[in-house]
């Protein structure tokens, strides 16, 4: 799980699409990123600090240098060092704004990376945001697979050995795409959207048992993988139970929480004969209809009860007439 | 919920065949099995899980088991992983 950024990964991953250029050294390389935002320093210039939060690093841009043009040399040294002294994880200078040698010299001191770039501060602002979000958002190992059945990101687990791979394999195999076998790492993007990914060295491969490991980019192709996918149903592989409850009509959706994220949770009770391949594709089918509107039970439900009250209604003309001697 | 920290001290560190050795065991019990290794936290029954870990000689992992039999099941994981795994 990543608690933290270090300025390098920041730098090496960035460093090119944001335009960044070191202005004193890499010397501040290995502080620490914790917190998914960033600061416009603006009431910190003018003296105050009541609400400075050191965790986030500061940008400059256009109007903090205006502002800084105003001050003396002594009155930007003092500013910066309480900055610097503060330990901020670095320092970003956008629109390429130029400042007095002396900020470097600070920097140096108290070994704080200082970058600038030609981007503008607003632009800056988004992209870093949407990159540390990213990398530090909330996640988890979860041992499932996850596959793509017609744009449906169904994430399957159940216990060791039920089955979650050889599942996995017939869907491939019926042209869906395989995000990750086995282990799945989650990632919470949004307030309600999961991402799920698979690992560096896992690869696309599988276990079969009785085969073995094998590789499903080199067997099926680009066709049958995909690097991410948005966690969109819970298969839950179950043996089946002779007394178990299972879900008969399904008019009444079942959540279940992942990364404080309530995702759709089917449990599946399995037994051999039991084609779980179709059964997923028709989850993913009914999941698709669901997302546009259209719930089958609960539309079935609505029909059966229309029928119901008509037939009642029916019933009391029926009485009505029957008793009607005039 | 038991938590235990070792050292894996094997020639090359947990490859195919160590883990197979950690599913195997690990597959023997009720009991939910855990290891963590660099933050990353893998089931112990599942061999694609152990490998990613890809733990070096020398690393210390800790072993989490949880359920019904989880103090023999920490027994055993720690007595194949104190022996090498039976390999060496």
């Amino acid at each position: 799980m990543t608690e933290y950024l270090t300025v390098e990964k920041l730098f090496n991953e960035n460093g090119k699409n944001l335009q960044l250029e070191i202005i004193n050294s890499k010397i501040g390389f290995e502080r620490k990123i914790n917190v998914p935002k960033v600061d416009r320093p603006g009431l910190e210039l003018t003296g105050f600090w009541k609400y400075f939060k050191k965790e986030r690093m500061p940008i400059f841009g256009i109007k903090e240098k205006t502002y800084l043009d105003t001050l003396s040399l002594e009155r930007i040294e003092i500013i910066f060092e309480k900055f610097f002294q503060e330990g901020i994880p670095c320092a970003i200078f956008a629109h390429k704004i130029k400042l007095p040698d002396i900020v470097a010299e600070l920097a140096n001191k108290y070994k704080i990376t200082l970058f600038e770039t030609q981007m503008l501060t607003s632009d800056l602002i988004h992209f870093l945001l949407d990159y540390l979000r990213w990398q530090l958002a909330p996640r988890l190992n979860v041992h499932g697979t996850l596959v793509d059945v017609y744009g449906v990101g169904l994430l399957i687990t159940g216990r060791s050995g039920i089955g979650k791979s050889e599942i996995a394999l017939d869907l491939i195999e019926r042209g869906h795409r395989l995000i990750s076998d086995d282990s799945v790492r989650i990632i919470k993007r949004s307030d309600n959207v999961l991402i799920g990914a698979g690992h560096e060295l896992l690869g696309h491969h599988l276990e079969i048992r009785g085969i073995g490991i094998i590789n499903i980019a080199k067997m099926y192709g680009v066709r049958g993988i995909r690097k991410r996918k948005r966690i969109e149903v819970q298969v839950e592989l179950d043996d089946w139970k002779s007394g178990g409850k299972y879900e008969r009509v399904g008019s009444k959706e079942v959540y279940k929480n992942i990364l404080g994220v309530p995702v759709p949770n089917i449990q599946l009770p399995i037994f051999p004969g039991k084609n779980i391949t179709v059964i997923c594709e028709t989850i993913a089918l009914n999941q698709m209809l669901k997302t546009f509107g259209n719930n089958s039970a609960q539309e079935f439900e609505k029909m059966l009860e229309l029928q119901i009250q008509q037939k009642l209604k029916l019933k009391k003309i029926n009485n009505y007439l029957e008793t009607d001697f005039e | 919920m038991i938590k235990e920290e070792i050292t894996i001290k094997n020639k090359h560190g947990i490859h195919t065949r160590p883990a197979t050795v950690i599913v195997e065991t690990a597959s023997n019990f009720e009991s939910e099995i855990f290891l963590t290794y660099n933050g990353e936290k893998s089931n112990a029954k599942s061999i694609m899980g152990i490998l990613i870990l890809a733990v070096e000689p020398g690393a210390t992992v800790e072993l989490e088991t949880s359920g019904s039999d989880e103090k023999e099941a920490m027994k055993q994981m720690l007595h194949i992983i104190k022996n090498n795994f039976f390999m060496e």
